[in-house]
């Protein structure tokens, strides 16, 4: 199998036998907006607006930089911001002014530095 | 044609089953995981594909094709789930370690071929 | 840019994306604020479901694992039932399988060591264990589980003897694993409180045995 099809048929996420380093012993309290996060999984597939599956396929989706790069609660929550907007729920504009909103609620000199990426 | 797929499994007569509703492979059958390499999402990892193994258990109960509702299919024809036991060194030929090793994997039936 | 604090571990040092980093956490935070957010505006969800299903999370801990392994171990009638049907055994002690997932309960004997993994996610018995320990969604327990179980097991400081059986099982669809350790020997007299006080976590996803002496402090 050529390198490029080999991108297209293995999904990042499918690791089991790959090469890899020492198992680190690793484990971190959910920040509470991870926690929320995790909920907000389980209610949307309580609902069928984005299934466990759908969730899965989102992940994978965000291909394999992302997928090395953010942590595991921000994959899930861009994810489901991709899937919303595929589905029709949400716009991409919605989304960013509602995110302004967010930010627009928080104390001054809590977050005194513009959010985002550094 | 006889279709025993069509029978309830204790006999009973005039009873005909929806699609799916009997398992298409029983415990102990001997099967390989299909070769093939779909795109876009699916449940059966690449170390697995072609690899030879025998069937432990029917999972109950059926479930719908997770490579389908992986794009948002929430319904449809329920298909049935395999335990399938594979022993290491079927997967791995240079496995480590002592030859009494086994992996245990759940699979659809649309990723098994019966040999 | 907004600042938390996290349980991280102190030997831990470089930079792990499992892991929530400070200097990142603004963003997706008010990411998924404004994405829970509109969904209630729209009706989709509500906001009390939300907070139920945090309740859900937090009541959701290896303390379940633990009492339902103890049970398995104090109750032969229990533990058979339990094998035949992990879910309704777990259901019969309350709790409740809210993802709607089966329950396969892998019993570790003298000839077979049982071990779970999810090669393609973080599949995980949620319900009856609360949310996986980070190293579990990591790559390095993800890859190495299935084609070098012994040398990982080592790493956790567990050694299975060779004429024993490692048998690992890799969840990917609707069928989360938990595996039923060892009773360790000198229990004969334990309660069922004190038999469960020995089974911890990493017990039940199969990296660690059962034993007296290394159980869970405090009860």
């Amino acid at each position: 199998m050529s390198e490029t099809e080999s991108l297209v048929t293995r999904l990042p996420n499918d690791i089991g036998g790959l090469p890899a380093g020492p198992i680190q012993r690793v484990d971190h309290e959910l920040a509470p907006w991870e926690k929320c996060c995790h909920a907000l999984a389980d209610v949307l597939d309580f609902h069928k607006i984005i299934n466990t599956e759908e969730k899965r396929c989102g992940v994978e989706a965000l291909g394999a930089e992302m997928i090395g790069k953010l942590t595991y609660y921000e994959r899930w929550i861009v994810a489901f911001a991709n899937i919303l907007f595929r589905k029709g729920i949400l716009t991409p504009g919605e989304l960013a002014r509602k995110m302004d909103e967010v930010q627009a609620r928080w104390p001054a000199g809590v977050n005194d530095e513009p959010a985002g990426r550094p | 044609m006889h279709d025993s797929s069509r029978e309830a499994p204790d006999g009973q007569v005039g009873i005909v089953l929806a699609w799916g509703e009997v398992p298409v492979f029983r415990p102990g059958d001997p099967v390989r995981i299909l070769t093939r390499y779909p795109v876009g999402h699916y449940r059966v990892p690449i170390y697995l594909r072609g690899k030879r193994g025998m069937v432990e258990a029917v999972v109950e109960p059926a479930g719908i094709d997770n490579e389908e509702e992986g794009y948002g299919r929430n319904a449809g024809i329920k298909l049935h789930y395999y335990r399938i036991a594979i022993p290491m060194t079927e997967i791995w030929s240079d496995y480590q370690g002592s030859h009494r090793g086994g992996l245990r994997v759940e699979v659809c039936e649309t990723w098994l071929e019966r040999i | 840019m907004r600042r938390r604090q996290h349980g991280h571990d102190g030997t831990h040092e470089h930079a792990h994306p499992e892991i929530s980093e400070s200097e990142r956490l603004g963003y997706f935070e008010i990411m998924e604020t404004a994405v829970r957010e509109l969904l209630i505006e729209k009706r989709l969800i509500g906001a009390d479901e939300i907070r139920r299903q945090i309740e859900v999370l937090d009541s959701r801990t290896p303390a379940l694992g633990a009492k339902v392994v103890a049970r398995a171990w104090a109750d032969p009638d229990f533990r058979a039932r339990l094998l035949a049907n992990g879910r309704s055994a777990c259901e019969e002690l309350g709790i409740s399988f809210y993802d709607d997932t089966s329950l396969i309960v892998l019993e570790n004997t003298e000839k077979v060591h049982n071990l779970i993994v999810c090669t393609l996610c973080s599949c995980y018995p949620r319900p009856v264990l609360g949310l996986p320990p980070d190293w579990y969604k990591l790559k390095p327990y993800r890859a190495r589980a299935v084609s070098e179980p012994r040398s990982v097991l080592a790493e956790f400081g567990t050694v299975i003897p060779d004429e024993v059986e490692v048998r690992v099982s890799d969840s990917t669809a609707m069928v989360r694993y938990l595996v039923l350790p060892r009773r360790p020997e000198g229990t004969e007299d334990y309660s069922e409180q004190q038999l469960a006080a020995l089974v911890t976590r990493d017990t039940m996803i199969g990296v660690a045995l059962a034993a007296i002496g290394t159980g869970r402090t405090g009860l």
